[in-house]
């Protein structure tokens, strides 16, 4: 129990840390990793329902573990490594969607996996074999898309990110909203998600499309 | 009768998947064969007996899936030469957007990775882009409408 009651008050620290993305584009008040766990989780779970033959318990544990690791990890943006510490910087920085070289973008992937896959097994290490078990192979899935679900909650992890990306560029401007609906273009190919992202984008975008 | 997805895959896809297939096959065989914990005829709750319980569920689900995967999977072959400058699945693809260059290469969903520049045939980007050629223009709409310039198509498949 002594192990548990410590891997809650770890896992509790997501909280209260800030989205490093949208501390990057200044939004006052960003929200935490743990309030995007909340509502990935209800997407995963509720969007999930639609497809057939699925595993909503997997699908939910995975949305609820799937960045456990930022509790010693950094939260990585996709603007990595590009952000400089100088605000003005910043700005230029984030007008443009970021684009990499392949050999990069390998780079870059590999050195995100390890960084996490090293934090994610020092908050378990302390767990119950079994425990720790599920929680790395849930994590494995979500990274690799191993799996139907695997690759579901991965992409919804993404539309998770537009949709808050969306509603900040809505209430303070600061976000290149259009960016984000190209990105979010290259991203998903599952037909749920894809309507989905449909219903969003008649939302937000209503009086554009009119014009 | 619904027709059956296929799940296009590069050589190296379907070996991973074979090789996964076959391991998930051994280690349930060696688990209800004669690695079964103890715990297995005892009515503790023993964590590493709950363990093997969830794992042989989930392995079973695995085990089903990819047989599925298996029987209907398509190699992505590449086109004869003078397809080659057209868009297919497994062409890799250098493309202008904003200004901006960009590399992917178009596979299955199961091996689609945009952060590797791996993208899905049914994403829109990819459905967009397959069928044009080098020095097209394709649009990729919604209320935003992005277009993809097409620099150049390779193929090199493995």
């Amino acid at each position: 129990m002594k192990e548990l009651l410590n891997f809650f008050i770890e896992i509790g620290k997501l909280k209260r840390k800030k989205r490093r993305g949208w501390v990057a584009h200044q939004i006052k008040n960003p929200e935490s990793t743990a309030e995007h766990i909340f509502r990935m989780t209800f997407l995963a779970w509720i969007l999930g329902r639609k497809k057939k033959r699925f595993n909503l318990e997997r699908v939910i544990k995975m949305a609820l573990i799937h960045d456990l690791c930022e509790v010693y990890a950094l939260d990585l943006t996709p603007y990595d490594p590009l952000l400089p510490k100088d605000k003005k910087k910043i700005k230029e920085i984030l007008k443009r969607w970021p684009r990499f070289t392949p050999d990069l973008k390998i780079k870059k992937y590999k050195s995100k996996y390890k960084s996490e896959s090293r934090a994610l097994d020092k908050l378990l290490v302390k767990l119950p074999p079994n425990l720790k078990a599920e929680i790395k192979n849930l994590w494995l899935d979500f990274e690799k898309g191993l799996t139907k679900e695997g690759r579901f909650v991965h992409q919804v992890d993404k539309v998770e990110n537009l949709l808050q990306g969306l509603e900040y560029w809505k209430k303070y401007g600061k976000i290149q909203h259009k960016l984000w609906m190209r990105w979010i273009k290259e991203w998903l190919d599952d037909p749920v998600l894809l309507e989905f992202i449909r219903v969003v984008d008649e939302k937000f975008h209503k009086k554009e499309t009119k014009i | 009768m619904a027709k059956e997805k296929k799940f296009y895959l590069t050589e190296q896809g379907l070996e991973r998947i074979k090789k996964e297939y076959q391991d998930l096959k051994n280690l349930k065989l060696s688990k209800t064969k004669g690695e079964i914990p103890k715990i297995w005829q005892s009515e503790d709750l023993n964590p590493e007996y709950l363990s093997f319980q969830e794992d042989l569920s989930f392995l079973e689900t695995r085990i089903a899936e990819l047989e599925n995967i298996l029987k209907n999977a398509e190699l992505i072959k590449p086109p004869p030469k003078e397809r080659q400058n057209v868009v297919n699945l497994g062409a890799q693809v250098i493309v202008e957007v904003d200004g901006q260059t960009d590399e992917f290469t178009i596979v299955g969903t199961l091996e689609a990775n945009p952060a590797l520049g791996k993208i899905s045939n049914e994403s829109p980007v990819g459905r967009t882009l397959l069928g044009h050629r080098a020095g097209e223009e394709v649009v990729v709409s919604s209320s935003i409408q992005t277009i993809y310039k097409i620099k150049k198509i390779k193929y090199n498949i493995s």
